[in-house]
């Protein structure tokens, strides 16, 4: 098989890219807004495979998110190392989208995207009110990086590392999206999302492969849950499992674009940039002028900034069939040429 | 020779409806059958019982032997039963060769083989020009071609065509019944519904099966069955049935 170098190129240089920016950037406010968009690139890559490809509008994303976080938290504070407490909390969320994907995956439509709200909300509700999870009061979470030197010279401050972290799971969030887009269980989860009885009478399990999808899904979103957990060292349940999470984790994906590889990317650096933009210019109407940019997306791209720009690319190409419907081409010549 | 596909006194209930009453009903390898009867006889019934999409409550469906009346569609679909919806299911945003791929990957996992054998099935049914257009926005012709294509791609041994030629003109339904006869080339039987397109089912069907408020009335030739009173009067009511003879 031909190896597709063109297309590692273009994935590996941006990634790298990605990665030299703490060479020029020290300023640890900047590397902390950086950190914050590339995690939630890496989210809503996460989602994009449950909510976009699969189309199952998941408000439940932050329960993964929450056991990723206060996985760290516990499982360090009994003694586990800090990086295999990471896996085991991801393993734990894991787990847990497996009895939860059993249950919800019974549903569609609405009650689907209520029952996963339902979901994260127990969780959040029992983390609150558990001694093991310290209550309202939150836990500590461990410290993945301190400040230290390499080459003798360069100081990679914690910011940069968690930056650097992010870059890493964002790379590997997004190599699992193109994956999935170009093999057959990424198109059995478009046949899911565009019709599930048509997807059945092709033989698609459909239940199977939603669970796969979110088992994916909740591993990696656990991993940036830890992250961020660790990142922000205290973790408490109205952050940790905040349903603020869930909707901006949906709302990044849908804006740039659901079941597109760049959508998430796209909406993570627009809205989280500009979100940080408005905040410095306008303070507390940041809000606002945030709100009404997703009611202009919403309303202009129904399908997100990339479904858009790839049907303004398409229009006047393939968009309107030839109303003729059973002739193909050559049948056509023929009664032409008589 | 062997039925492959058997059903036995099937039944099927919606609270205090009966849709499908002691039906029975055998299919030969490579015939063409088509069951006919006015709107609400139940035909659509019968293909989501055959299909998995619903279940017997009483009587059973056997597939080569095999009792397949408590399998989810998927594993039905699997064992080699391909089926069209009557309200045609395009998966809009994907392409018409994208669409058809999805029936291939049953076996197959690889893109490229997926895509030929997509491509050589969009050519028997005269529409490989359409294949690098969205399913969305296809007239109804080609919808009802992409359902049959798509069921194809699965290479099932069975095919439903659920109401394949309703609402196109008498010169698609035409075209397509050339299309649906030589689906025997493919190794496939065939069961089709229709509701009163007779010129298609006349032309085309081995044999003819009648149903009218949800069981059996009349079973044979094409030509013979239409000409029983009872399929009359199914269709045109008592009084009709005089004046018809």
């Amino acid at each position: 098989m031909k190896l597709p170098v063109r297309k590692f190129l273009t994935f590996l240089i941006p990634v790298i890219a990605c990665a030299l920016v703490p060479v020029f950037v020290h300023n640890d406010y900047l590397m902390q807004v950086f950190f914050r968009i590339i995690l939630f690139a890496a989210l809503g890559l996460a989602w994009n495979l449950v909510g976009g490809y699969a189309g199952q509008l998941s408000l439940g994303h932050v329960a993964f998110f929450g056991v990723g976080a206060y996985g760290l938290a516990m499982f360090t504070a009994r003694g586990v190392p800090v990086w295999i407490s990471i896996f085991l909390a991801a393993a734990a969320a894991t787990g847990f989208a497996a009895v939860i994907g059993l249950i919800v995956f019974r549903l569609r439509g609405p009650y689907f995207t209520l029952s996963t709200i339902a979901f994260a909300e127990v969780l959040r509700l029992g983390a609150a009110n558990l001694t093991a999870t310290g209550g309202a009061i939150g836990l500590s979470t461990p410290a993945l990086f301190r400040p230290r030197t390499f080459f003798e010279t360069h100081l990679l401050s914690t910011v940069q590392q968690f930056y650097l972290a992010a870059v890493t799971l964002a790379a590997v969030c997004f190599v699992i999206n193109y994956a999935t887009s170009k093999s057959r269980p990424g198109y059995y989860l478009m046949a899911i999302r565009e019709d599930e009885e048509t997807a059945a009478a092709v033989g698609i399990s459909t239940a199977g492969y939603k669970l796969r999808a979110l088992l994916i899904s909740a591993f990696l979103t656990a991993l940036g849950g830890a992250l961020y957990g660790s990142a922000f060292q205290y973790i408490v349940p109205d952050s940790a499992l905040s349903i603020e999470i869930s909707v901006q984790m949906a709302i990044i994906t849908m804006l740039g674009g659901a079941g597109t590889l760049l959508g998430p990317v796209i909406g993570a650096i627009l809205l989280l940039g500009a979100s940080e933009v408005f905040k410095n210019r306008f303070q507390e109407s940041h809000l606002l002028i945030y709100g009404i940019l997703i009611v202009v997306v919403v309303l202009f791209l129904p399908e997100g900034i990339v479904g858009g720009l790839r049907h303004l690319f398409r229009r006047g190409m393939k968009s309107k069939p030839p109303s003729s419907v059973a002739q193909s081409p050559a049948v056509a010549e023929a009664k032409g040429g008589n | 020779m062997a039925a492959i596909l058997e059903l036995r006194n099937v039944s099927k209930r919606f609270g205090g409806l009966r849709a499908v009453k002691d039906v029975s009903l055998d299919l030969s390898p490579g015939e063409i059958l088509f069951i006919i009867g006015p709107n609400g006889a139940g035909k659509t019934t019968v293909f989501n019982l055959i299909s998995g999409f619903l279940h017997p409550d009483e009587g059973s469906i056997a597939f080569f032997g095999k009792d397949i009346s408590r399998l989810k569609p998927h594993a039905i679909a699997r064992l080699g039963v391909g089926r069209t919806f009557q309200i045609v299911k395009p998966l809009p945003a994907l392409t018409v060769l994208e669409n058809v791929m999805l029936g291939a990957f049953m076996h197959t996992a690889g893109l490229p083989h997926a895509q030929e054998e997509a491509a050589s099935i969009l050519d028997f049914l005269q529409m490989s020009h359409l294949k690098d257009f969205q399913a969305r926005g296809l007239p109804l012709a080609a919808l009802k071609r992409l359902e049959i294509a798509r069921a194809l791609a699965t290479r099932p041994k069975l095919i439903l065509l659920d109401e394949v030629v309703s609402g196109l003109t008498t010169s698609e339904a035409l075209a397509l019944a050339e299309l649906i006869k030589r689906l025997p080339e493919w190794g496939v039987s065939v069961v089709g519904g229709v509701e009163h397109v007779m010129q298609v089912v006349m032309k085309i069907s081995d044999r003819v099966v009648v149903l009218d408020y949800g069981a059996k009335i009349a079973e044979g030739k094409p030509a013979d069955v239409v000409k029983q009173p009872e399929v009359v009067e199914a269709y045109l009511g008592a009084k009709y049935k005089e004046l018809a003879r």
